[in-house]
């Protein structure tokens, strides 16, 4: 096919990378779904800081009601089974989700891309082997086993179930991570800064790392989704969330109310967690559209 | 005699993980697991009976001892008396693990035939409305809670508010319309929740092989386009379906069963390994994450076998 | 160009919209292939050669891509009307195609002997054991060796010239009257090359087909067709008989490509010329002539407005300034 095409020169980072994000960027402002489920995760993210601040949303523990009260303009979406106001409990939820989710998007990325790079650069030294093996024994554990033997123990420690997430869930980020970087290791600029006597470390953390950005991006998106999703069985498990309430609490006390013919608190727990999830599994395909030049269409 | 060169050179080649599982699990569920001691004692004990507890219990030798009496328990695979229920290990797991197999099969079977046939459905019509249709569906599904699945099919299929056909929860199957009934609702949950993700993998497998060079080629020869998908494409694209399948095999064996078990009351693997843990039964405990360490390590031996059928390149060295 | 030639492509444009813009990289190109004759079509990579091509078999990939104008007739009939169930007994039967990578032009995970019975089978109503037969007969004939034998063998089993003779094998298996060939040769290696040629020529004779060969390689053309089409950014610049293209070539283009063949003969020891400049970006054309940045001969002119196909003796041209090398 000779269809001309823009592909970058991998060997000189400064210029190209520069016209690959602004071309991405370019991208994934054009992409319609991509964007509406940015602009809703936005929404999220605003009535989260809201209850962070103390602005809204603080009433969720408070007992004012009366059972399953029906949605009135005082309980918007009714009350649940001890007259909690189901409206509070699940926009306070929004927080602890955001909470969940970056934490274990953020720290479980870095540890994957610390790791990965490590495994690429050092690829076939026994820093990639035990990277290697380190990952197909994680990989190995069952994932709900391994989060209640962690509880254990932890002995109650209240962010077990962040700890279990962060602990497992870089393994795709450190597998991806390495094949990059095991691509990278052979261009010039690494090899310049090898030749000019650059510390090993820092080429890693200061030249490798940042060219592996588009895909720490992409991954911390999934991360952040697989995240809240494990968060909710977790939380049925009574295995999630200790202090406070969250989507997946709501839900699994509401296991109890639906078979009493009381939806209220499945309906909107299941809403605002279906939203959040929806949205960000848009954008973060929108962000892979724009930044995997190889992704197909 | 080749083959099984191979398959010996990878077994061993497997120890190091099953060493690295067993070692980890055993750290975590064994050496910090909860402590059994009281729970088996009547009230006031005197400091013998403790000590006499924690001996039967092994809780008093030291780490090491206890980690190598776990690996020669799993090489003769005889892991003792669950510390709960006095039940032989390898009685109770014979009892659970075909529940839980009977239990997941259907779904995981299923699942991934479905995703298969969307994806091929979905790739054929590439770029079309049907595979917009299919690849928007795929994306709600992927957003849909398993929990949620699961509520939500209970209270349509099973409850008075919807269609009332099958029961709530539980696992009374002593024939086959048992059986059905039964299996039925998890098994929806269980294909509507994975539905989601294999069509989109199987969908980004298929449409990255069709656009190789040999799928040209046979086009450029009249291959009519329903043939190129079942004929040309869909060997080719068998090594990374292969993978998908044969590595969820160990976790949805134990673990994929859990919420389900869980929350239909289903008595399969997965809840007994679950109330293992929250009790600190460490035969039962070490005798589920040792033998699903093994299944990892011969599901990688057999999906290399798998491999070497499907793809006449690949050599077993 | 007469009316009874086996292929008369007419007026043909092409576009493939990208994600900068729409491309248009075949444009306004005509031509024929007369019943058994071989026609070179030669330019640098990305020039529409291939894109013309696939046009001809309608395996250009819509979208992106898109036949903006023109008909393609073989023996009269618009193959751009046709079905494409209609296409399809069209392809591998009037007109096949052979590739440029052997390597991956095969399906690795079947035997060569299965492909080869699906295309004898696709258009002739055969059992499989004498498709089989056929299929043996047909790797004889292109010198495959121990020919039942390589039927059970992958194709990586096999190197890249017998792959490729495997593929000429197929594509003549069901007596094409036109074989398209893109760049059958250039992922061989040089001893190989000239053996693979040497093959379509003589079949060609056998067959009675006509052979479009696209190549990027002067020295191909000369050694096998009777004509050649040169095309530069999406057009056609210049149509001659061979010798005569070698002789007197028209366009500055052509003369340039010409200069950069190595001349053996001469056995001198000079810098290849190549010809100075880039080719423009298809996104970004000139208004006039698309060679003009490159060409010593250009004139206001010819930056201002694209010279049209001209008649100079056997030549059809593209050119203002046509006719001798001005060195």
């Amino acid at each position: 096919m000779s269809a001309p095409s823009a592909t970058a020169v991998p060997g000189d980072t400064g210029r190209s990378r520069g016209s690959l994000w602004s071309k991405a960027v370019y991208k994934l402002s054009r992409d319609r779904f991509g964007m509406t489920g940015l602009a809703i995760v936005l929404v999220y993210l605003v009535a989260a800081l809201g209850v962070w601040f103390g602005l809204w949303g603080q009433g969720w523990s408070d007992v004012t009601g009366p059972m399953w009260a029906a949605p009135s303009g005082e309980y918007w979406f009714g009350t649940n089974v001890i007259g909690q106001d189901i409206f509070e409990r699940a926009v306070y939820s929004t927080k602890v989700a955001f909470e969940v989710g970056l934490v274990v998007a953020v720290l479980s990325t870095l540890l994957g891309a610390v790791l990965g790079a490590l495994a690429g650069y050092f690829n076939g030294t026994w820093i990639d082997e035990l990277v290697l093996w380190l990952k197909g024994v994680l990989d190995s554990i069952p994932f709900y086993l391994f989060v209640a033997a962690l509880a254990f123990a932890l002995k109650g420690y209240a962010y077990s179930m962040h700890v279990a997430m962060i602990a497992t869930f870089w393994t795709t980020t450190g597998r991806l991570v390495r094949g990059e970087v095991i691509k990278l290791r052979g261009f010039e600029f690494v090899e310049a800064a090898r030749a000019l006597g650059v510390p090993e470390f820092k080429i890693i953390f200061r030249h490798i790392i940042p060219n592996t950005f588009h895909i720490l991006l992409v991954q911390a998106t999934i991360v952040f989704v697989a995240a809240i999703k494990s968060e909710v069985i977790l939380s049925f498990l009574g295995l999630g969330v200790k202090d406070g309430v969250s989507w997946g609490l709501m839900i699994a006390e509401s296991t109890q109310e639906v078979l009493a013919g009381q939806f209220n608190n499945f309906i909107w727990a299941s809403v605002f967690l279906f939203g959040l999830v929806m949205a960000f599994n848009l954008f973060s395909d929108a962000l892979q559209d724009a930044l995997d030049p190889r992704s197909v269409a | 005699m080749e083959l099984l060169q191979y398959a010996i050179r990878k077994l061993v080649s497997g120890i190091p993980l099953i060493l690295g599982v067993t070692f980890i699990s055993f750290v975590l569920m064994v050496y910090f697991g909860p402590d059994k001691t009281y729970e088996l004692l009547g009230k006031n004990p005197t400091q013998e009976q403790i000590e006499q507890v924690r001996h039967q219990l092994g809780y008093d030798r030291p780490f090491l001892v206890r980690y190598g009496d776990y690996l020669r328990e799993l090489t003769t695979l005889d892991f003792g008396h669950s510390d709960s229920t006095g039940e032989r290990v390898n009685g109770l797991l014979g009892r659970t693990i075909p529940i839980s197999l009977a239990l997941t099969a259907p779904g995981f079977v299923l699942g991934n035939l479905l995703g298969v046939l969307l994806a091929l459905v979905a790739a054929y019509h590439r770029g079309g409305w049907i595979d917009k249709l299919i690849m928007g569906g795929a994306v709600v599904g992927m957003s849909i809670s398993f929990l949620i699945a699961i509520i939500a099919f209970q209270l349509l299929f099973s409850s008075s508010y919807g269609l009332n056909m099958f029961p709530v929860r539980g696992w009374d199957v002593y024939s086959l319309s048992d059986y059905v009934r039964y299996v039925t609702v998890p098994t929806l949950a269980t294909v509507f929740v994975a539905l989601g993700y294999n069509t989109r993998f199987y969908r980004a497998v298929i449409v990255e092989e069709m656009t190789r060079d040999h799928v040209r080629t046979a086009r450029a020869f009249g291959t009519p386009p329903w043939k190129l998908l079942y004929k040309n494409i869909l060997k080719n694209s068998l090594i990374p379906i292969i993978t998908r399948i044969m590595f969820s095999i160990p976790l949805v064996v134990i673990s994929g069963s859990l919420l389900i078990e869980s929350y239909f009351g289903i008595p399969g693997v997965g809840k007994v390994t679950y109330d293992a843990i929250t009790t600190g039964d460490q035969p039962v405990l070490k005798a589920v994450v040792g033998l699903t360490a093994v299944l990892f390590v011969l599901t990688l031996l057999l999906t290399d076998i798998l491999y070497k059928v499907v793809d006449p390149r690949v050599s077993l060295k | 160009m007469t009316s009874e030639a086996l292929l008369s492509v007419r007026n043909l444009s092409i576009e493939f919209s990208t994600e900068r813009g729409v491309v248009r990289a075949v444009d306004d190109v005509s031509f024929d292939v007369e019943h058994g004759e071989t026609l070179g079509i030669v330019g640098e990579s990305g020039c529409g050669k291939t894109v013309t091509a696939l046009a001809v078999m309608q395996l250009i990939p819509m979208p992106p891509g898109r036949i903006v104008s023109g008909s393609i007739r073989l023996n009269g009939q618009d193959l751009l009307a046709l079905p494409e169930r209609q296409m399809r007994n069209i392809r591998g039967r009037d007109i096949s195609m052979i590739f440029q990578e052997p390597m991956t032009a095969l399906n690795p995970v079947f035997t060569i002997g299965n492909q080869m019975v699906d295309v004898i089978r696709r258009h002739q109503p055969m059992d499989r054991a004498s498709a089989r037969r056929r299929a043996i007969e047909m790797l004889e004939k292109v010198g495959i060796p121990i020919p039942d034998k390589r039927l059970n063998e992958y194709p990586h089993q096999l190197s890249g010239g017998m792959r490729q003779r495997v593929m000429i094998a197929m594509a003549l298996s069901c007596g094409p009257k036109l074989l398209i060939a893109d760049e059958p040769t250039t992922a061989l290696d040089v001893t190989t090359q000239a053996q693979v040629m040497e093959q379509i020529v003589s079949l060609q004779e056998d067959y009675g087909m006509a052979v479009m060969l696209i190549t990027h390689d002067l020295g191909v053309i000369a050694e096998s067709c009777r004509r050649a089409l040169v095309m530069y950014c999406g057009q056609l610049i210049e149509d001659a008989p061979t010798e005569r293209l070698y002789e007197r070539p028209q366009h500055p283009y052509t003369q340039g490509l010409l200069r950069s063949i190595p001349r053996i003969r001469r056995q001198r020891l000079e810098t290849l010329p190549v010809i100075e400049g880039t080719v423009p970006d298809l996104l970004h054309l000139p208004p006039g002539c698309r060679f003009a940045d490159r060409c010593p001969r250009a004139a206001d002119e010819c930056r201002a407005h694209q010279p049209p196909l001209i008649d100079r003796e056997l030549t059809r041209v593209a050119c203002f300034y046509p006719g001798a090398r001005d060195d």
